[in-house]
């Protein structure tokens, strides 16, 4: 974990006639982690996230970004602005151009960025969320989750460190929602540091590094999230639900099983706990194994002719790109939410997977497996899938 | 209450990726010719080609099209028909004096006077529709700066037609729960909800302008604006068809300027 980025000491926030809303918060947050706020309606977490790029400014107490504190001349606050990316929750309040290329555009051309870069930094963000060919449509045609991608260019464009996201699933499907998490995910792997502030606990819960329980505008709980979730009085004071493998698990222990001591955040360490209780063995035959295909490494596989020879196995989609590309190809995916979890599932099952992946997520893959084998003392393959493999790993 | 907008088809028309200023040329030479003739041969030849254009290449829905057309055409009948009725001339096929001062006649001249208001009516409108179909507004802006329109006023533009959809799809909202509730049933209460429509959206209106400056606020706005890149290059093919259109217009009006109907 890196060193601090964003740190709050002792800050109150008074509205103007209004009731204090932040009532003595510290807290830091880490370059790289993914941090959650969590709290009821009027628990201050909207009125936090402002601050936090500077455009509300605390009554007392300090905020400092990489250990210097915030300071709110113009010329400030643009280069805090660039470093601190804020998105809305309604999309629509912050889309403000007719057009997608130009609302991404606008904090580009703002911070003075040539035409050239300016082409160069909407393209990227277009496609990091996979909106490319989106540029000349105009907001009020796309749809919800569309617009909230927009919103999400829109800020990436300005290429900022920390990202803060009010509420990033409010007003989406589920599916949606999964996808724009996915997608915080993806942003977090390429290092940048993600604060969202939600209520919707059984995203939070898995995504999560930290939660930050809030409750009238004081921090109730600050800690892991099996930790700050785990705590029925706590979760009952801060008007929020337990999550529900949380509870499954403190269920079964109650009921006097022997369970590991990591508690369960995904389905796939639920019934890895279920398996050890009562069957002390994670696989039920030989494991299967996991293949990658990486979508951005120039390559001479036939994703196709792959495909026609291994008909049964399911297909998931890690990253925008990937996502995009089997779009394109006209690929179905199986999977397009916790992916590496559920091909691990499968494997466990003995069957196999493919995984279309963008670049930058293969290492995350070969690391999770990696550790679910060592804790777990099975070996699942993970594969590349190269032109060799393509012939040769046809297995029934 | 929600209908399709303008906007909206022209966003999604078959000629979206023709190059801007080959349309803008046909609509507004469209228009210039009309003005420019004597006659109604070219108006007419200019509306039918254009209409056939927006039908045809712009695959615009027949029904929608008629439905749009026919507003301008009503106010046209009525315009003419006065016109007609009040113009004088040399050869009267039937005149009726009611009043000292006003006298109603059909005259040969007034007819074909009519006749020719009439068509440049429909050669105009059908170019107008033809930008305004094919022409999203967001296209136009970058014709717009390009044309060094005030940087103020096309900023402007630009947040103003962004803002009308958002105020829209709110007074939709609003509306809606006020049939729901049974808002418009008699004259009195239609009245009574609409004032409180007005002021909702104003209202909402308001706080919208205020996420504005914050939006802009957060991500650095210094007084720019960015400008959509112009669309495709100008194709031959489609700038020729453009070309052929008007020279074929523009031979009408100079060759029948003293043609008349009657």
């Amino acid at each position: 974990m890196g060193h601090i980025i964003l740190e709050a000491r002792d800050i109150r926030y008074r509205y103007p006639r209004g009731p204090e809303a932040i009532r003595g918060m510290s807290f830091h947050v880490r370059k790289g982690e993914k941090v959650s706020l969590v709290g009821p309606n009027g628990a201050g977490k909207s009125t936090l996230l402002l601050m936090f790029n500077g455009m509300i400014r605390p009554d007392s107490g300090t905020i400092l970004i990489d250990n210097a504190p915030m300071r709110y001349d113009r010329a400030s606050l643009r280069t805090i602005r660039k470093r601190v990316g804020f998105v809305m929750q309604n999309p629509d309040r912050q889309i403000i151009s007719p057009t997608v290329f130009q609302d991404v555009a606008f904090g580009p051309t703002n911070l003075g960025f040539s035409d050239r870069e300016v082409k160069d930094a909407v393209e990227n963000a277009l496609r990091l969320v996979g909106l490319s060919g989106f540029d000349r449509r105009p907001p009020h045609q796309l749809s919800g989750g569309e617009k909230k991608r927009v919103a999400i260019a829109g800020v990436l464009a300005m290429d900022p460190d920390i990202l803060v996201f009010d509420e990033p699933t409010s007003g989406l499907d589920p599916s949606g929602s999964e996808d724009i998490m996915e997608l915080l995910d993806e942003l977090n792997q390429q290092g940048k540091t993600v604060i969202i502030s939600t209520h919707d606990i059984e995203l939070a819960y898995p995504w999560a590094d930290r939660a930050i329980l809030l409750l009238n505008g004081k921090i109730l709980q600050e800690d892991v999230p099996d930790v700050a979730f785990g705590d029925p009085e706590l979760v009952r004071k801060a008007r929020l639900s337990m999550p529900t493998l949380l509870e499954l698990y403190c269920e079964l222990e109650r009921r006097g099983f022997a369970l590991p001591e990591r508690k369960p955040r995904t389905v796939l360490d639920m019934i890895n706990v279920m398996d050890r209780a009562f069957r002390n063995k994670p696989c039920y035959t030989e494991p299967g194994s996991i293949t990658l295909f990486d979508v951005d490494a120039p390559s001479e596989v036939d994703l196709h002719a792959w495909r026609a020879s291994n008909q049964e196995v399911p297909i998931g989609g890690m990253g925008t790109r990937a996502k995009q590309y089997a779009s394109d190809m006209l690929i179905s995916l199986d999977f397009t939410y916790g992916v590496i979890d559920k091909c691990i599932l499968k494997a466990l099952l003995g069957e196999d997977s493919l995984i279309l992946i963008t670049g930058s997520m293969v290492k995350r893959v070969h690391d999770r497996v990696e550790e679910f084998c060592r804790e777990n003392r099975v070996t699942i393959q993970v594969t590349m899938l190269t032109p060799a493999s393509n012939s040769g790993e046809s297995r029934p | 209450m929600y209908e399709e907008l303008l906007e909206d088809i022209a966003q999604t028309n078959g000629l979206r990726e023709v190059n801007t200023y080959t349309k803008l040329a046909a609509g507004l030479g469209g228009i210039l010719l009309c003005l420019l003739s004597a006659t109604c041969v070219a108006p007419l030849f200019i509306a039918i080609a254009l209409s056939l254009a927006l039908l045809i290449l712009a695959r615009i829905d027949v029904k929608t099209y008629v439905k749009i057309f026919v507003a301008p055409v009503i106010f046209a009948v009525f315009s003419v028909s006065v016109i007609i009725l009040l113009a004088g001339g040399e050869t009267v096929f039937w005149s009726w004096q009611p009043l000292s001062w006003l006298s109603l006649s059909f005259t040969r001249e007034g007819i074909n006077e009519g006749i020719f208001v009439f068509s440049r009516i429909l050669g105009g409108t059908s170019a107008l529709l033809f930008i305004a179909l094919t022409t999203p507004m967001t296209d136009l802006f970058a014709v717009m700066r390009r044309a060094r329109f005030p940087e103020e006023v096309l900023d402007l533009a630009m947040i103003i037609y962004r803002t009308i959809f958002l105020i829209m799809s709110h007074l939709v909202l609003v509306y809606r729960a006020q049939v729901m509730r049974l808002g418009y049933r008699t004259i009195r209460e239609s009245v009574h909800s609409y004032a409180m429509l007005c002021g909702a959206v104003f209202i909402a209106s308001w706080e919208s302008g205020e996420d504005l400056v914050r939006a802009m606020e957060s991500r650095c706005y210094d007084g720019k604006f960015a400008v959509l890149g112009e669309g495709g290059p100008v194709s031959l093919r489609s700038a020729f068809t453009v070309l052929c259109f008007l020279m074929i217009s523009g031979i009408l009006v100079a060759t029948t300027r003293h043609i008349t109907f009657l």
